[in-house]
């Protein structure tokens, strides 16, 4: 029982035995290699193979059989004749050839080949003698040494064995080691193999198989099959990148479909006070947020696409629809961009507006500057709370940084308060509204719009934590910046909630020079150079202070 | 080594003669050829004769035609182009004034054995 193989020879079928087939294919190789040099080599060998496959054919039906075995193929090449014949032929053409090749054979360049016929592993020690033309069991020892440092041995061992090619064909064989590519070479090679001295050897291999061989087999298996593992497992590799890009998508369209049906569900109030979004102008934030919907939703579509296409191996959205998509992405992009562009256009201009409350004095010349923690409700508000009457207008709410349910926090923090020396004995307080609009009227008039709410009791000055703005009013950088001018000598009690509002000076940094605690007020005087941390518990009685002065 | 040179070198001009006479007989296939090659006992093996067909008919003195085969392939059959006619008749010219002169050196040399 054989095995046989399935040819095909310009396009007729032929079935083959294993050996047989070796034969053939190493004489075509020859005859290929032959003719290589003549400019009408692919004519000469198809002619050639034609005419094997003619000679096939007659065989098979002759001797009504299917299967061509060596006996066939050697019969067809001693009709057909060896490459040494038809070096016979043509002996005087290839004559100045041949005296060439000699001299090229001592100049000829070696390749580097894992050699397959004199192997114990992988025959790259072999490989590498026949390169440099040397005997094998002194790289074999050189590598054995190498092994001892480390393991290095080993390691380059491996990575020439996946690097180097091993030698399958004749041409190959020659090629290592350095004999010229030329008939006189492959007279040489065949010959060589004729005497039966590699056959011997690899008879010997077959029939005796010592340990040693079989160990080698046995790891040479092993290390094709590992091989054949890795190049499998960067394909898992790339897969489960693919998995994992897709469903990073998946998540994000997810968690953009919810939020954009939120948007909608909970109609457009509820998040255009959250401030990214309070500064778009109402008429047109539907059309702003579906666009900007798409810009974010498009790409990660596509991404997800591209990333099912590495997992699934097959393109899974056509052209057209490509197209699609990318069309309106851009329409998408145009109507952010323009729309972004004009609330840009809202902010070209600045508008201030000022105005100055005076602050009545007080005998102890001594203010304490504390947060208002009240919550002042417009009267939409109370209406729309159903707040009685009594309580319209001045709600008091628990208005702490972390409960700010009330809060209208939709906007960067914009209440600033500094604190300058006044030269006049009457203090006051300088409130600045800023804004921008498109041009400088709607700036000015959005910094009308802004209130604020400030209040004195006694000596108690109470800061709102925020501004006002009507309802429906957008975002345009409002703010309002107060200046507090006091007299020389004036204290100042600050409330340590007022740090975050106050411009150069350190609430906190005085607290600690006082060694006081940090939820106390801080104390403050003001000098020639400004307000100064007061270093001294007696700013805390009055009378005293009055007395020191 | 000069004695198989000079074998060759005969035999191979011989050899593209004789191939063009063949064919100047009429269509024939490349295998028919090779035997009556053979049977001149001018050839052994068939490998050599495609080569020199192929030379031959890029050189324009031959054309062939393809023919379906019952077993296997297309075969090619040659025959000769008018400039192969030419060419022939050359030879032909050629090969008489070459007979002529090797029978006349070969007929001195009996005589002188004899």
């Amino acid at each position: 029982m054989n095995k046989t193989i399935i040819i095909n020879i310009n396009g007729i079928v032929f079935h083959i035995e294993e050996d047989a087939y070796e034969v053939l294919k190493n004489y075509m190789t020859d005859v290929k290699r032959h003719f290589l040099d003549s400019a009408d080599s692919l004519e000469i060998t198809t002619d050639i193979e034609n005419r094997i496959a003619e000679m096939f054919s007659d065989m098979l039906a002759h001797e009504n059989k299917q299967v061509i075995v060596e006996q066939d193929v050697q019969t067809v090449i001693s009709q057909m004749g060896t490459v040494e014949d038809f070096a016979s032929a043509d002996e005087d053409s290839k004559q100045t050839d041949s005296a060439n090749a000699a001299y090229n054979y001592t100049h000829q360049s070696r390749r580097l080949f894992r050699d397959p016929d004199d192997h114990l592993a992988a025959g790259v020690c072999a490989g590498i003698a026949n390169y440099f033309d040397i005997q094998p069991v002194w790289v074999r020892l050189a590598f054995a040494v190498a092994f001892c440092f480390f393991g290095t041995g080993l390691f380059l061992y491996i990575i020439l064995w996946i690097v180097v090619p091993k030698a399958i064909t004749r041409a190959d064989r020659m090629a290592m080691k350095g004999e010229p590519l030329d008939l006189q070479g492959f007279k040489r090679n065949f010959e060589y193999e004729l005497k039966g001295v590699q056959g011997s050897v690899n008879s010997m291999h077959a029939d005796a198989k010592p340990f040693i061989y079989k160990t080698r087999d046995f790891a040479g298996d092993f290390f094709d099959h590992l091989r054949s593992f890795l190049s499998g497992a960067g394909k898992v590799l790339v897969k489960l990148l693919g998995i994992v890009i897709m469903l990073a998508c998946i998540g994000f369209i997810i968690a953009l479909i919810v939020s954009i049906f939120t948007f909608f569900a909970y109609g457009q109030r509820g998040i255009v006070h959250l401030f990214p979004f309070s500064m778009l102008n109402h008429d047109y934030n539907i059309p702003f947020m579906l666009c900007g919907f798409l810009l974010l939703f498009i790409p990660l579509i596509g991404m997800a696409l591209l990333a099912s296409r590495l997992v699934f191996n097959r393109t899974t959205v056509g052209r057209t629809t490509g197209f699609t998509l990318l069309a309106a992405w851009l329409v998408a992009l145009f109507v952010v961009v323009y729309y972004s562009i004009q609330i840009a256009a809202e902010f070209r201009s600045g508008g201030k507006m000022n105005q100055t409350v005076n602050i009545t004095p007080n005998a102890a010349n001594t203010y304490y500057l504390k947060v208002n923690d009240v919550k002042y409700l417009t009267r939409e508000d109370s209406t729309k709370l159903d707040l009685k009457p009594s309580v319209a207008g001045r709600v008091i709410v628990d208005d702490n940084e972390f409960n700010n349910d009330w809060d209208d926090n939709n906007m960067p923090n914009n209440v600033s308060i500094s604190i300058e020396r006044s030269d006049v004995s009457q203090p006051v307080l300088v409130e600045s509204f800023r804004a921008r609009g498109r041009d400088y009227a709607d700036a000015l008039q959005n910094a009308q719009d802004i209130t604020y709410h400030f209040s004195q009791k006694d000596s108690v000055l109470t800061f709102d934590r925020h501004i006002q703005l009507p309802r429906n009013k957008v975002w345009r950088d409002q703010e309002v910046r107060l200046t507090l001018k006091v007299p020389l000598n004036t204290k100042l009690v600050i409330d340590h909630e007022m740090d975050r509002y106050l411009d150069g000076i350190n609430v906190y940094d005085c607290l600690e020079n006082n060694k006081l605690d940090h939820t106390a007020p801080a104390p403050f005087i003001m000098t020639e150079g400004g307000l100064q941390c007061k270093i001294d518990t007696l700013v805390m009685k009055p009378d005293t202070a009055i007395i020191k002065k | 080594m000069i004695v198989e040179n000079t074998q060759t070198q005969m035999r191979k001009g011989i050899l593209e003669y004789c191939i063009l006479s063949i064919i100047a007989k009429g269509e024939i296939y490349a295998s028919d050829i090779i035997a009556e090659l053979k049977k001149a006992q001018l050839l052994v093996v068939e490998g050599t004769l495609y080569p020199l067909l192929t030379r031959l008919k890029n050189n324009g003195l031959l054309t062939y035609n393809w023919v379906e085969s019952v077993s296997g392939p297309p075969r090619k059959y040659y025959t000769l182009s008018d400039e192969g006619r030419n060419v022939l008749n050359q030879l032909d010219t050629t090969w008489r004034e070459l007979a002529f002169a090797v029978q006349t050196s070969i007929e001195g040399r009996n005589n002188s054995n004899a």
